[in-house]
């Protein structure tokens, strides 16, 4: 009766806390928008994030596309669709033919022109045609395009089409092209001047004609004229968006973080009241075990550990809460140590209750509100610990964490080319998802913990 | 007399604490450290191949293969690969004590040794100096600001410690350090991005300390930027419930200034909690620094174990954690023996 009407007391004083509701109501959002991320996203998924080839299509290291309304003039991807293809052909082999128009009012270029070809059968060549506004056109051709493969500025057969063109609007010999001259010769005013003019702003077309053997049949095409900028949150550099990065990397952080909480926490509560009650030579003992786990550096340890334990969800928050619980321990030994000089406790040990009764009903009720109050504080410690590890290339396979999306930015050197939005929203992220875990910690904390009034 | 004992009570309890931390390690990794082991040990017969030929050009194939053989065996004895567990357990962990942990797949030290124990020698310093130099100023500043923000309770400062606290507590200080590389070092362009020197160091020994002053900045205030919070927030609330007590109502009676009642009455009494509270940051704040390292590619132990990760160089992360795990132990046994002065009981015995 007694311990339930202080729990009450406990939420209520808890709901008066303005920091800690408001941390409530993140949590809320944060394990919604969690659930709704793991019930959305399938394996396969994770390993398209893993394989860079997959995202071809998407502009490298593009910031995101709002930062249009900040004066930059980063234009987004268009997607055209090739699907109305018309017969060509009247006998023998297949011909078809099919075009796509878009209007382009940017500044600058497009940073990559793409085509995926889809078809059944044999393709003998494919011919891109690009029309300029002012009506002169580029001609591309692939031969034998492989379907379902990506050709854009990179490929050679884009190259040399592309390296006519410029040849014939300059008269000069260009020997190679590198892919910003390419889409300047693609979009810009023709003339002696192509590679340096001004962008050409109007109606373009891409038109494709593929000859093929009979029976070709060509499906859906994608072509792409790839932007700038992209998304909410940009893209890193081999075209993957952050924003899909970021979101997948929620489930794994909430995951970790509240699983090496909650195991932690409770194992070092019970271990240090046990000592605490226990008192005397246990005590010591228990106590010098808490040293040798607290002395020990923890990550460090974990990367030691990595190469041994094939790492999964679980196997990383017991190692991570294996090696975190002193702390806990240290503290709940304290609060364990004044309740043993309480009153009560004397009164049990003179009336001859077992010492296992006397730490159920005494020392285990008062420990809980306590640890009800760490496990809240301490996610965040977790969520960083794991990140960390994930930072340092230490996670299991098969997860998208934004510890190893902030690892890939170190290694492509982010900070240097000024691809801030590649560094800046996975650690939000991560500040995100501990905030409320701390906010509402704090706010149990000052409920919980025996309160120190102001004066 | 009471100080005495317990500085040997406390030495004891920590090298045997050591013992079986290390022991947990040598348990977790026993595998890989075998496997690592008899790498060092082909490495080290090729080289005494290479030796014998050069030194001894007149031996036959036959006589070479066996004196490489005798060596090989020898080496692994020396590790107890012939031995029952408990004797190879012994050995190993002998070995470890005295830093032989064998060579490096591919990391050099500056000197182009591959014996882990340069290489870690050689990286050591630079951690020793980060992270002591940023504790100390976490403490000192942390400290000072919890006091202030207990004397003025209910004031602007004691409100705001709290919000530092939450804030620092939710964000991981390499991360702050990327953002401060991308704001300090590229937009503004005042201090440099990492490192530890210029390339090439600048002439005469004061603008090379100078320049290594400028880089310190940037890792240092990072580390400090995360930690000082947590560090005030438990100053306050110590030194708030020590204000509480009757002999600091008493002095405040007897006509003490507030700054006199604070650091002669309320920090003297609050201070061995407060270093046990350091003690605690120290051990949480490690892993912190050592990340820290790898965004500031200041070469310490934490960058040492990133390029090993990177490089798969097993035995240079079983030999960084190795000393990583002594350092620590060291801080915390640093922190106990100043606990023990500032404790008055300790002095006359009583505890």
């Amino acid at each position: 009766m007694e311990p339930s009407g202080r729990r009450r007391g406990y939420l209520r004083e808890f709901l008066r806390s303005r920091s800690g509701v408001a941390g409530l109501v993140l949590l809320v959002a944060l394990f919604a928008t969690s659930a709704f991320v793991v019930a959305t996203t399938s394996p396969s998924q994770v390993q398209r994030w893993q394989n860079p080839a997959a995202w071809e299509g998407n502009p490298q290291a593009a910031p995101p596309a709002w930062v249009n309304y900040f004066g930059v003039d980063a234009p987004q991807t268009v997607q055209l669709s090739l699907g109305r293809w018309s017969n060509l052909s009247s006998g023998a082999g297949g011909a078809f033919s099919a075009s796509a128009s878009f209007s382009w009012e940017h500044g600058v270029p497009a940073s990559d022109l793409a085509v995926v070809p889809v078809f059944k059968g044999q393709v003998y060549e494919m011919d891109v045609t690009w029309t300029k506004p002012d009506g002169s056109s580029v001609v591309m051709s692939v031969s034998s395009p492989v379907s379902g493969s990506f050709y854009d500025a990179t490929s050679s057969s884009f190259k040399q089409g592309i390296a006519q063109f410029i040849q014939a609007q300059t008269g000069a010999y260009v020997s190679s092209v590198t892919t910003p001259q390419e889409v300047a010769a693609l979009f810009g005013q023709d003339g002696r001047d192509l590679l340096n003019s001004s962008v050409q702003r109007g109606t373009y077309t891409v038109a494709v004609e593929v000859l093929g053997a009979r029976g070709l049949a060509p499906s859906s095409w994608e072509v792409s004229v790839v932007g700038d900028s992209y998304g909410t949150m940009g893209t890193d550099s081999s075209g993957r968006p952050i924003d899909l990065g970021v979101l997948a990397g929620l489930p794994w952080a909430l995951e970790i973080g509240s699983l090496g909480s909650v195991v932690a926490v409770v194992g070092g509560v019970l271990w240090g009241g046990l000592s605490g009650f226990l008192g005397g030579a246990k005590d010591r003992a228990m106590s010098w075990g808490t040293l040798v786990i607290l002395a020990t550096p923890g990550l460090a340890f974990i990367v030691a550990l990595s190469y041994n334990v094939r790492l999964t969800l679980l196997s990383e928050a017991l190692i991570i809460a294996g090696l975190s619980w002193p702390v806990f321990a240290i503290i709940a030994r304290t609060v364990s140590l004044s309740i043993k000089s309480q009153t009560y406790v004397e009164a049990d040990r003179a009336m001859g209750v077992s010492q296992l009764r006397t730490f159920t009903t005494h020392f285990l009720t008062r420990l809980t509100p306590v640890t009800v109050a760490f496990t809240a504080l301490s996610v965040s410690g977790f969520i960083i610990t794991g990140e960390t590890l994930a930072f340092l290339g230490i996670e299991p396979a098969n997860v998208i964490t934004w510890g190893g999306i902030l690892n890939a930015a170190i290694s492509f050197d982010a900070s240097v080319h000024g691809w801030w939005w590649w560094v800046l929203f996975p650690g939000v992220m991560i500040i995100v998802a501990s905030l409320p875990f701390v906010l509402v910690g704090f706010a149990l904390d000052r409920v919980v913990a025996p309160r120190v009034s102001a004066r | 007399m009471g100080y005495a004992r317990f500085i040997a009570g406390k030495t004891a309890s920590y090298v045997l604490a050591l013992l079986a931390a290390v022991s947990l390690l040598y348990v977790g990794i026993y595998p890989t450290l075998q496997k690592v082991i008899q790498a060092s040990a082909v490495e080290a017969a090729s080289e005494f191949q290479r030796n014998l030929a050069r030194g001894h050009p007149g031996l036959s194939l036959a006589q070479m293969a066996s004196e490489v053989a005798t060596y090989k065996a020898a080496y692994l004895g020396a590790f107890g690969f012939d031995q029952p567990f408990p004797v190879k357990f012994a050995l190993q962990m002998a070995n470890l004590f005295e830093f032989h942990l064998g060579s490096s797949f591919f990391i050099q030290a500056p000197d182009g040794s591959k014996q882990v124990s340069a290489i870690v020698a050689a990286y050591l310093p630079n951690t020793i100096l980060l992270f002591t130099t940023g504790t100390l100023l976490v403490v000192a500043v942390g400290g000072v600001i919890g006091l202030l923000a207990a004397r003025s309770a209910g004031g602007k400062l004691d409100r705001v410690v709290p919000v530092v606290a939450i804030v620092h507590s939710s964000v991981p200080s390499w991360w702050i350090g990327f953002i401060f590389i991308a704001y300090f070092a590229y937009s503004l362009n005042v201090l440099p991005s990492g490192g530890i020197s210029s390339v090439p160091p600048p002439a005469g020994t004061l603008p090379a300390f100078a320049d290594f002053l400028r880089h310190l900045t940037l890792p240092l205030f990072s580390f400090f930027i995360v930690n000082f919070g947590g560090f005030a927030y438990v100053t306050r609330s110590l030194a708030v419930s020590t204000m509480g007590e009757d002999f600091v109502t008493t002095a405040r009676a007897r006509g003490m200034t507030e700054g006199r009642v604070l650091f002669k009455h309320v920090l003297r009494t609050a201070s061995p909690s407060i270093v046990t509270q350091s003690i605690l940051a120290v051990a949480g704040s490690l892993g912190g620094a050592i990340v820290t390292e790898v965004v500031f590619r200041w070469p310490g132990l934490g960058f040492l174990t990133f390029e090993a990760i990177i490089q798969n160089d097993l035995p240079v992360i079983i030999g960084s954690t190795f000393i990583l795990t002594i350092i620590l132990f060291m801080g915390l046994y640093i922190g106990e023996l100043v606990y023990g002065v500032l404790d008055p009981r300790i002095k006359t015995g009583d505890l």
